[in-house]
């Protein structure tokens, strides 16, 4: 190993100091590790985070208002992506009852930040060094790195790209990058580029009420970057369910965009 | 009688007008007359209790005494099993009558909106129903 030559004392010595020193993220990583090793529980850390426990519902699902004073001032946009979403507006004004038709028909999951806007709820998970959200709809996973476990320059895209976080005050600050360019970065257009990046703060408004204030950029898409805020209720006894998209899915979006419904019965159904 | 006399008119509208995302998790709802009920009397074939939709396989009579299936699609388990429903709300040979929204193309089928049984049990499809205000407008701007 690297650094078994060091006397151990020294290693728990240069820990110490720079926990003392009131250090970043990922000398807080070492420092957790080192404690582990040193027989402190690295699960004490979490007691110190907010309490963000039972089941978040979207809060427009919920009955409540979603924003402050209704939909957000729509963002400023590139003029490519001005006319992708002229031409989405377009379409969804000629055909009743259109809602924004992508693959997510066909059953491939929505990357972020559309994930966090899906109509059933989500949960967090908290452990030594990392946040994790499991959001039922589509059985999504994001994990949120706290502590340079993961170098957004080193991983590949995803859908929920790589998430980046520290705690400033109760408050979560999430930043994500490496979403896959073919994914929607808001309701209406597909696409972007790889600078495409997600900035949200999240944290407890009231104690049942949960907003995410949610900024995106990216200088193909957007002219500035644009920032709205998604509310969420708690729900204490409420339990995640298993979403499996593929186990029964009618619907499909086909390759010109246009929304479909088989009726096809399958043998034995 | 129909099963609007169950849920005021005007709420019943409402609901149609706000709740065409809703259905549309991960779809558009523009295959289906959102809004328009139409009406089927008949015997449950098989009920689904499946993601991303429940779905309703129908038997229903015709007029001259040949059977037509109908497949109705409906909300996802993730809010119908928060809302009064569960995988044996409704069962094999069960008679019913169901509301719904019909597919635009004339196939026989659609998306469920309430389903009441023989026995005068009534279970709502879509958020809006008994039990549950509508959602407020900005839902309309919602996916």
């Amino acid at each position: 190993m690297k650094y078994s030559h060091v006397p151990a004392t020294l290693v728990a010595a240069a820990v110490a100091a720079a926990m003392l020193a009131g250090c970043n993220n990922a000398a807080n990583s070492s420092a957790t590790d080192a404690a582990a090793g040193a027989g402190v529980n690295p699960y004490a850390e979490l007691v110190k985070w907010p309490d963000w426990s039972g089941v978040w519902e979207p809060a427009r699902f919920a009955g409540r208002p979603s924003t402050d004073s209704g939909p957000p001032a729509p963002p400023k946009l590139t003029p490519e992506y001005a006319a992708k979403y002229a031409a989405f507006q377009e379409k969804n004004r000629k055909t009743p009852g259109l809602n924004f038709v992508t693959n997510v028909a066909n059953c491939v999951p929505p990357g972020l930040p559309s994930s966090m806007n899906q109509p059933y709820p989500f949960e967090f998970l908290y452990t030594p060094g990392r946040v994790t959200i499991l959001i039922e709809t589509y059985s999504m996973v994001r994990r949120i790195y706290l502590d340079g476990q993961v170098n957004p320059e080193e991983t590949d895209a995803s859908y929920q790209g790589t998430s980046i976080g520290h705690w400033d005050g109760d408050t979560l600050v999430v930043e994500t990058t490496n979403i896959l360019p073919e994914t929607s970065p808001m309701q209406g257009i597909v696409g972007h580029s790889d600078q495409f990046k997600v900035t949200e703060r999240i944290r407890l408004e009231d104690p049942d009420t949960l907003a995410i204030e949610t900024t995106v950029q990216d200088p193909a898409v957007f002219l500035e970057p644009y920032t709205t805020t998604s509310r969420y209720a708690r729900h204490k006894d409420w339990h995640i369910y298993e979403y499996v998209c593929a186990q029964n899915n009618h619907d499909f979006v086909d390759e010109h965009g246009n929304a479909g419904f088989s009726l096809e019965r399958k043998p034995g159904e | 009688m129909t099963l609007k006399k169950f849920i005021g008119p005007a709420l019943a509208g409402l609901a149609a007008a706000l709740l065409g995302f809703t259905a549309s998790a991960h779809h558009s709802t523009a295959m289906f007359e959102w809004g328009k009920e139409k009406q089927l009397e008949g015997v449950i074939d098989k009920f689904q209790w499946t993601q991303p939709h429940a779905f309703i396989w129908l038997k229903v009579p015709g007029k001259n005494g040949k059977e037509q299936q109908f497949g109705l699609e409906g909300m996802s388990p993730s809010w119908l099993g928060r809302h009064h429903w569960n995988s044996r709300s409704l069962q094999v040979g069960q008679k019913v009558t169901i509301d719904y929204y019909p597919l635009r193309d004339g196939r026989p089928g659609g998306f469920f909106v309430r389903v009441k049984t023989a026995d005068g049990k009534l279970l709502e499809g879509l958020p809006g129903g008994p039990g549950r205000g509508p959602p407020p407008p900005s839902a309309a701007t919602a996916k």
